[in-house]
């Protein structure tokens, strides 16, 4: 807990504590209001920049009331400014927004005093959404490690869960250098497939797409045992041929054998702690166990706060399933869902308030995790809220201009590429 | 608009039999009320209507004179511009929907695009460019008849060694009389890209005029009004109609787009870098290339500019520029550069071109943004005012919602905008460092609205020319550039022709 004061470090803690509950620890409006007013009013104290935004918006915490009403901070600014709740220097680690492929653009950059927060939301979250059913699966990641890619909160994402959650055999399967190791990934994968085992595989999209073009390209295909999973994130900028979501999907299921429901987006960003996942393996486990023994069966796992782990609530556990009928007979479509300590608010590009549900519009997150920067983000990526989630549309980011001028990427590109 | 009414047609293809439409693309704008229709082809069928253009070509624009050909046209653009002509007002009527501009935007874009596919701006254009139109149409006397000033100077000049050569000048050898004649390419595919109603209208007549028979890819964002150009100018003329064809299918259709690029001499394409260079390399060799890649103005104000009196108009010419295409064209400003020392200080004029930006929203409303747009936008925004608190001489002058945003940084940088009226206002110490900043993106620019004094004017130009810049004007006729232009540097006309000397 470098850089937060004792404040800071007693509201960390409660939150760590939140977080180990784990995502079926139902959060209601009150609780989490009380406990983001109290985030927000220690940012106010530590966070010069932010207190200067909120006072320009006139939502100091004085002012306002319900979480809603917090000020949102575009993740442009990050770009422009160090957003961190006490001394940038002294910042436990530094993620940095990825910018385009050309480079040159500025890239945001979020400080975090205190990864312990981060990996609190992590783990939880990422077990729930990925490992439901309590699997303990090689994680196989078509990411370069960590330590190649320091800035990527990806990078450090995945290397915490093949830490903590993954069984022997996980591990990185690219370098920065060379790209995917695919002779090392196929073996491994063949031994895998042979011996029956189920596997995790996780990466970006991108990444999945290359690596499938690869495959397909040389008939090479596998059949890999029923309780695989493959979690892919982020869009594409430029670094492989775009795929539709869709289409990605039924390539998982035609060259790996992995089904729709065990096939999971993650959607997050550098200047968050927590992450979205798709409800789809989730729900299906929540289903057949269900089906199977008339009620949920959370697996006991060791994540982040093993003896915080809350008593298995049935209740709980299915709210967000529809209500009314079997939780079987009707599964809710593929979206993404936050955990209690997160809420998204669809909101109106030209007027900033909030969308009815249903409704196209940019997406805004609170993050109880991102206490040591700035806990409401405003992001450009599009969606629409749904019952017990939202729908991710696009990431606003890299979309060409219209008219016949040019982008501003092209424009840096151009620049990078003349001797100065 | 009737949305269970009949589609419009958004094409025009002689030729065109029921039988060779595999099935109609039905595109709907504005939730169904505005509708268009456009029918999909096999790549053999674009082929035979291919061939089927050259043969109408062969049989009659080869053989017509240009001054026949403007006045057809020229009969189009009148309709064009009758307030009550059906194609004026469907035209009207869709084009807000399909490419999303204000309905006063769009009239005053018909009103204004249309003056230049009249006849006097067609003539101002040939004589321009060639001197004597007729060298189209037969061998010519050269350079007789061109008169010094509106010898475009090209790099094709003529045997005699030059534009600027006198005609009667003795003593080089070459007494013997030259003429010439000019020829167009037979087939010529333009490939459009954007949104901005008419720029492929303009393109399509400028081909017609070397007597080329012309297939025109229209755009997804502005599909329409090149079709209806096509219809009508058919209907007028229906020899110069078999002539000419335009459609759309979606860009990057390889079977039909080959076809199109074997069976054109010449290609013009429009658009972002990546979709030009892609065509660039599918091109067969010996296929005469015309780009307009992406391109982008800026605005400049020199001191003298900045008295109190004069201010608030150069403030509404700033605005006014920054507002027609809602800042979408190649010609729309990005930055305004103000040169410190004048009697109104940079961030004050700031606040007059946000005052006016308003005034202009209320006369010349911005159009409907994406989603994406808006979000930007808002980002855009969110970073200046950021810039502010980390100390940063930032201000943001902006509407409530996104209809426009002015941001004043005393940084002086060049940043392309998002677009949709967002304009960075930035000073300068003074004029000569514009240059500085400039030369990064001088493959990128275009137009540079100058308002100096004449003397400085001259002088900046010279330096602004040596960047890439490829035009200055006024800050009022930055939108507007006159039918003659040389067009992103190039010669539009010209660059299409082959030449012939016959000489003695």
């Amino acid at each position: 807990m470098a850089i937060l004061d004792i404040e800071g470090r007693t509201l960390a803690a409660e939150l760590v504590q939140l977080f180990g509950l784990g995502v079926e620890h139902v959060l209601d409006d009150a609780a989490f209001n009380d406990l983001a007013l109290r985030v927000f009013a220690y940012q106010f104290q530590h966070n010069q920049p932010y207190a200067a935004y909120a006072r320009l918006r006139g939502r100091t915490p004085g002012e306002i009331a319900h979480w809603s009403q917090i000020p949102v901070v575009p993740t442009a600014a990050f770009k422009e400014v160090a957003l961190v709740s006490g001394d940038a220097a002294a910042a436990e680690a530094v993620f940095r927004t990825s910018g385009t492929t050309r480079g040159t653009e500025r890239r945001g950059e979020h400080y975090l005093p205190d990864l312990a927060l981060y990996h609190a939301s992590l783990l939880p979250n990422f077990a729930a959404h990925l490992l439901p059913d309590g699997a303990e699966l090689p994680i196989l990641s078509l990411l370069p490690p960590a330590s190649e890619m320091p800035d990527s909160s990806l990078a450090h994402m995945i290397e915490v869960v093949i830490d903590r959650l993954g069984a022997p055999g996980s591990g990185s399967y690219a370098t920065v250098e060379r790209g995917i190791d695919e002779a090392a990934l196929g073996a491994a994968l063949r031994g895998y497939e042979e011996a029956g085992t189920p596997v995790c595989l996780l990466g970006t999209s991108f990444a999945f797409v290359h690596w499938t073009d690869a495959l397909r390209e040389r008939g090479e295909r596998f059949q890999l045992a029923p309780g695989s999973r493959l979690m892919d994130t982020g869009g594409f900028k430029g670094r492989s041929r775009e795929v539709d979501a869709d289409e990605l999907r039924a390539t998982y299921g035609e060259l790996l054998g992995i089904p729709e429901n065990f096939l999971v987006n993650e959607y997050g960003m550098a200047e968050m702690c927590s992450q979205f996942y798709d409800n789809v393996l989730r729900d299906n486990v929540l289903r057949d166990q269900v089906a199977l023994h008339g009620k949920i069966e959370e697996p006991d796992r060791e994540v982040a706060q093993r003896d915080q782990v809350n008593e298995f609530d049935q209740e709980v556990a299915l709210r967000d399933l529809p209500q009314g009928e079997p939780a079987s007979s009707r599964p809710r479509p593929r979206q993404k869902v936050a955990p209690p300590w997160v809420r998204t608010v669809v909101v109106d590009p030209e007027t900033l308030e909030a969308m009815p549900p249903g409704e196209l519009g940019i997406l805004r997150h609170y993050d109880l995790a991102n206490l040591g920067s700035v806990i409401g983000v405003q992001t450009e990526d599009l969606g629409r809220a749904v019952e017990g989630g939202f729908l991710l549309l696009g990431r606003a980011a890299g979309a060409p201009p219209r008219g016949c001028s040019i982008a501003t990427d092209l424009l840096l590109e151009a620049v990078a590429g003349h001797p100065q | 608009m009737n949305p269970t009414g009949h589609p419009i047609d958004a094409y025009h293809i002689p030729g065109l039999d029921d039988a060779d439409v595999l099935h109609w693309d039905i595109r709907e704008y504005d939730d169904g009320a505005v509708r268009l229709r456009i029918p999909v082809l096999a790549p053999a069928t674009l082929e035979r209507l291919l061939q089927r253009l050259r043969e109408a070509r062969r049989h009659y624009l080869a053989t017509t004179p240009v001054l026949e050909l403007t006045r057809a046209i020229d009969q189009a653009a009148a309709l064009f511009m009758e307030p009550d002509h059906p194609v004026r007002a469907l035209a009207e009527a869709a084009l807000p929907a399909v490419t999303g501009y204000s309905p006063a935007m769009i009239r005053l874009v018909l009103d204004r695009m249309a003056a230049d596919w009249r006849e006097p701006a067609l003539h101002a254009l040939l004589e321009a460019e060639l001197g004597d139109p007729r060298v189209l149409d037969s061998f010519q006397e050269w350079p007789a008849g061109r008169s010094v000033g509106s010898a475009a100077g090209g790099s094709t000049g003529s045997s005699t060694g030059g534009d600027t050569v006198p005609h009667d000048e003795r003593g080089r050898g070459a007494a013997a009389p030259v003429r010439v004649r000019a020829f167009g390419p037979e087939l010529a595919f333009h490939i459009f890209a954007g949104n901005v109603p008419g720029v492929a209208v303009t393109s399509l007549i400028r081909s017609l005029l070397v007597k080329a028979a012309t297939l025109g890819k229209t755009a997804s964002g502005e599909p329409l009004l090149p079709a209806l150009f096509a219809q009508i100018l058919a209907q007028i003329s229906p020899a110069l109609g078999e002539c000419l064809a335009v459609t759309y299918w979606p860009g990057g259709d390889q079977p039909l787009e080959e076809v199109a690029l074997r069976a054109a001499d010449a290609v013009i394409v429009y658009g972002g870098g990546e979709a030009v260079a892609a065509i660039r390399s599918r091109l067969p060799v010996g296929t005469r290339l015309i780009e307009h890649g992406p391109r982008l103005s800026l605005a400049v104000v020199a001191r003298e500019e900045l008295t109190t009196l004069a201010a608030r108009r150069v403030a509404a010419e700033v605005a006014r520029a920054a507002a027609v295409f809602d800042q979408q064209g190649c010609v729309s400003p990005h930055v305004v550069y103000l040169e410190r020392g004048g009697e109104v200080a940079p961030e004050h004029f700031a606040e007059l071109v946000a005052e006016e930006m308003r005034r202009v929203e209320a006369e010349l409303p911005r159009g409907r943004l994406t989603t994406a747009e808006a979000a930007t936008i808002q980002q855009v925004r969110g970073a200046a005012e950021f810039r502010a608190i980390a100390g940063r001489e930032v201000r943001v002058l902006a509407s409530a919602g996104t209809e426009y945003t002015v941001i004043y940084d005393a940084e002086p940088g060049f940043t392309a905008s998002c677009l949709n009226r967002v304009l960075r206002i930035t000073p300068l110490d003074d004029l000569s460092d514009l240059v500085r900043h400039l030369e990064p993106y001088g493959a990128f620019l275009q137009t540079v609205g100058l308002a100096a004094p004449a003397a400085r004017r001259a002088l900046l130009a010279d330096a602004l020319g040596r960047v890439g810049v490829s035009r200055i004007t006024t800050l009022s006729a930055m939108p507007w550039p006159p039918p003659a232009w040389h067009h992103d540097g190039q010669e539009p006309l010209r660059e299409l022709l082959r030449w012939v000397d016959l000489e003695g």
